[in-house]
């Protein structure tokens, strides 16, 4: 029950999410960020509310409970390892005088003690004050989440609407036609998929559709970067996603192929029930469960935006921040960055262990 | 996609693959389709949510290759901040880039002049410049940028560039109050500055970003936020009207500017980190110029009609620890100096690069081209011998270090080639990133290591002094007390050929004589410029400022 709400929750962002951007303002750009808010937040509620009906609220709880002291020990780690890593924020090609060095680093408060810096951090974050990043000067490391991040999940969402529209069919049928010629076509396409570097990808298609090499018709036909407008979308779309619906697929066809030998499919095969709904109803309902374990980590590195692909199409995402944040000795911005991934992951894991009892009612939660 | 491709594509798919699929084909064609639309006009979001549309003919789009870290001038310490505003902001003074040396010319002071043998300068500025909210212009705004730089609240990184004013450092350190520091007011449109010692580079340094004045009473209103584009006061020639981060930057034509409006209505930057997408919008029509070009694309570059190239004012070197053996002996230095033959190192990069024995580079006042120790293998390897190492192969390993990057890599082992063919010496690499690497050079520098300089302004007393004993860039180690005492004579002295004197010998002593460092060449800046632009800005220094830029109808 409540995986259904969770299901359609979610498929419902998704749609809306397009239709928003196709809808009242086509073509003209990008969703405000406050709608992805909202949707979030409605999802969020519904599962809450179902999570509730149904007996599943403590198990959730538990689990919620232990997501804030992972993140707790995430951040504490991060926060020591940086201290170690040598080479500071305000190391430059110019070398600052120490008097400079000094000021600058009072003003941030680096120049106190390690435990102190530790507490007077934890006391900030739970305020909800993830501070100002240094190399971005007054910049609070909220706000640079709160700009970029949208832009990363709707890079992200698209693809993985992507990801699962073909990978899971293109999986289904290769399963269907197991052995055949399709099926292999199909194999060595999603192997190649998964192979190929979204940084090869990625140039390959824009060498393809904004440059027209080899078709000159193409010349011109997609733009080779920015993120202005749907038509901006299409190739980042296409290079983030391919990766993801490549292993969908492949991970849907050989657990469907697990599961199209059972007996229960043969059973229901001699009942006469029609192929297309022992394909669809009986088999793939029950070959998800592997697909499911691997969307977790997948939908999180995913919606927080790819670097690569975010650095090749030059969109504006939080992709670039979080590695440039490392080689800038950025601290609060790294640490802003560290939270948000692992949250990211952490949530995206519960919405998976969630749905494994849509797919299986055998499977008991707590 | 156009339909006519994707129709009879999709009715074969739906033909062999079900139906499905065919659906979903069918609807990526719909939408790639509908999207396919005419480009031309540019479209940017003003602060609040407002769209405007500007007309691709009035309108110049350059890539930047970060966000800009702050368009604070008095705190920002980087190019892509001072790409945007050099063209917000004017100094008092600004360089004359139709000048080969790169003179200055007046900006918002009309003269100045030394007096007190160059202890003292006295600026006469400009009278009716107006701020971009009608504010008018005073020396107040001069004094009190001084002083904002230098409170140390302000945590500025250049605050360091106005120590020789008198008690700056001290005031820095909150030693004595502003009162006392140099800098007065002396007549409503003149400003007087005072120096604990002469400098004759002095009017140089009010070219820089972080002395251009500011408006206190807007940084005290807005706080953090006063670089925002709806707080900003500036007086440019340009006006900050969007800044959406992490994507664009958006400028207009200051109507209040005081000197010749510039002919470019509208400026967009977009922030594009890779040189590679950088690229490839300026070859769809979408950027009008890129500002570097790939080291590994340069051979097929060079040959575009839009390449455009200029030395830099910045050098490249080799710095040796002087107290790690063997190189703490100078015999075995001068050798390896002479055992490089930069010609070489040069081609091998095939940028354009100027081979460098000198300190003081090719083109700057100072630069003499005989200085220093030329190429010759059959001396260096005299050299070598008189230092005690008749057998090559007994000079201890010897490592050079660098950061992590292709060009670096591939200089560091031309390098190692060449010392093993004209010396015979063995040469261990090792990298490092770029934070680790210069952690590094701080607490322990290695044997040998690559670096550079870049001038932040073309006086010979920019790069010297970098090798003074009590430098914080100076990474060698090296001490020379008679070299410490010319960089210190030649700043003080106003007559330019007898600094040319002193330089002369500060050079020899450190690239001839007691050689801590090899020089090996000067950069070059690799540009591609649309043709659709007149007069962009392609100079030694990279000031990107279009004030005198117009686009070709």
């Amino acid at each position: 029950m409540i995986g259904m709400v969770l299901g359609w929750g979610l498929v419902a962002l998704g749609l809306i999410g397009i239709i928003l951007d196709l809808g009242g303002e086509f073509l003209l750009g990008g969703i405000p960020p406050e709608f992805w808010w909202v949707f979030a937040l409605w999802g969020l509620s519904a599962a809450g509310f179902a999570v509730v009906r149904g007996q599943m609220f403590v198990f959730v709880m538990k689990r919620l409970l232990e997501a804030g002291f992972v993140i707790f020990v995430i951040a504490t780690l991060t926060f020591l390892l940086l201290r170690f890593l040598p080479g500071g924020p305000f190391d430059a090609e110019k070398a600052l005088p120490p008097d400079i060095k000094a000021n600058i680093e009072a003003k941030y408060g680096l120049n106190k003690p390690i435990a102190e810096q530790y507490l007077s951090y934890l006391g900030s974050l739970a305020r909800g004050d993830l501070g100002e990043s240094y190399k971005y000067i007054g910049r609070p490391v909220a706000n640079i989440i709160s700009e970029t991040l949208p832009i990363s999940f709707q890079l992200g969402i698209y693809s993985l609407l992507l990801a699962f529209f073909i990978g899971i069919p293109l999986g289904v049928f290769a399963a269907s036609k197991h052995n055949s010629l399709l099926d292999n076509g199909l194999m060595i396409f999603a192997i190649s998929g998964v192979a190929l570097p979204s940084f090869i990808v990625g140039p390959l298609l824009v060498m393809v559709f904004s440059f027209g090499v080899p078709f000159s018709a193409m010349q011109g036909l997609l733009p080779p970067a920015l993120w202005e407008s749907p038509i901006y979308y299409i190739l980042p779309v296409l290079t983030l996603g391919l990766r993801p619906a490549a292993i969908i697929a492949r991970m849907t066809r050989s657990s469907m192929l697990d599961v199209i030998q059972a007996d229960f499919v043969r059973t229901a095969k001699a009942k006469g029930v029609a192929e297309q709904v022992v394909l669809y109803k009986h088999v793939l309902k029950n070959s998800l469960i592997p697909v499911l374990t691997i969307s977790g980590p997948l939908v999180a590195g995913v919606l927080s935006g790819s670097f690569i692909i975010e650095i090749v199409f030059g969109i504006p995402g939080m992709g670039k921040h979080l590695v440039q944040s490392v080689s800038n000795r950025d601290y609060p911005l790294i640490l802003g960055m560290t939270l948000v991934f692992s949250a990211m992951l952490v949530i995206a894991n519960l919405i998976v262990d969630l749905l494994y009892t849509v797919v299986d009612p055998r499977i008991k939660l707590g | 996609m156009p339909i006519s491709l994707s129709i009879p594509l999709t009715i074969s798919l739906a033909k062999s693959l079900n139906r499905q699929l065919a659906a979903l084909v069918i609807l990526f064609a719909l939408v790639g389709t509908a999207c396919t639309r005419g480009n031309g006009d540019i479209e940017v979001e003003l602060p609040g949510g407002k769209k405007t549309k500007l007309a691709l003919k009035e309108t110049l789009r350059v890539p930047a290759t970060s966000e800009p870290p702050s368009l604070d001038w008095i705190k920002s310490s980087d190019t892509a901040s001072a790409e945007i505003t050099s063209n917000l902001m004017e100094g008092l003074t600004q360089y004359d880039l139709t000048d080969k040396e790169l003179g200055l010319k007046p900006a918002l002071a009309l003269k100045w002049e030394a007096t007190d043998s160059g202890r003292k300068w006295k600026f006469t500025l400009r009278e009716g410049v107006l701020w971009s909210d009608g504010v008018p212009f005073t020396a107040q705004h001069v004094a009190d940028a001084f002083k904002h730089l230098l409170t140390r609240e302000t945590a500025a990184s250049y605050a360091y560039s106005l120590f020789g004013l008198k008690n700056a450092q001290a005031y820095n350190q909150g030693k004595v109050p502003w009162e006392e520091v140099g800098v007065k007011i002396t007549a409503p449109s003149e400003i007087t500055f005072e120096l604990d010692k002469p400098m004759s580079f002095f009017p140089y340094l009010l070219s820089h970003h972080a002395t251009f004045p500011v408006r206190l009473d807007v940084i005290k209103k807005a706080g953090d936020r006063w670089t925002e584009p709806e707080n900003i006061v500036t007086l440019g020639p340009y006006v900050l009207k969007a800044w959406q981060h992490d994507k664009i930057v958006f400028l207009e034509r200051n109507e209040k500017y005081y000197d010749a409006k510039p002919a470019i209505k509208n400026i967009v930057f977009y922030m594009i980190q890779e040189i590679g997408t950088q690229i490839n919008l300026f070859d769809s029509g979408k950027l009008d110029a890129v500002h570097t070009l790939p080291s590994v694309e340069l051979r097929k570059l060079r040959t575009r009609k839009e390449h455009r190239e200029v030395m830099r004012l910045g050098t490249a070197y080799y710095g040796f620890n002087v107290t790690k053996p063997p190189l703490d002996n100078v015999l075995v230095r001068r050798a390896i100096s002479m055992a490089i033959d930069r010609q070489q190192v040069v081609q091998m990069l095939a940028g354009g690069q100027v081979p460098l024995t000198s300190w003081v580079p090719t083109g700057m006042f100072g630069y003499e081209a005989e200085r220093g120790l030329s190429f010759n293998p059959d001396k260096a390897r005299e050299l070598l011998k008189q230092a005690g190492f008749a057998d090559p192969s007994k000079v201890p390993k010897i490592e050079i270090r660098f950061n992590t990057n292709e060009d670096h890599a591939r200089i560091a082992e031309n390098i190692q080639a060449q010392l093993k063919k004209n010396l015979g010496i063995e040469i261990e690499l090792k990298n490092e990133e770029w934070k680790v690497f210069l952690n590094t050079l701080k607490i322990d520098p290695p044997q040998m290591f690559r670096f550079g300089w870049q001038g932040d302004f073309p006086d010979p007393d920019n790069f010297l002094n970098l090798m003074v004993s009590h430098s914080d860039n100076n990474h060698t180690k090296w001490k020379n007390p008679r070299f410490d005492e010319l960089i210190a004579k030649g700043a003080g002295t106003l007559d330019r050929e007898e600094r040319k004197k002193i330089y002369s010998e500060a050079q020899k002593i450190l690239v001839e004589e007691d050689v801590p460092v090899v020089p090996l060449y000067i950069g070059v800046s690799h540009l591609l410029v649309s043709e659709r632009t007149e007069n962009y800005p392609v100079n030694a220094m990279s000031i990107f400022s279009f004030k005198a830029t117009r686009l070709k109808q």
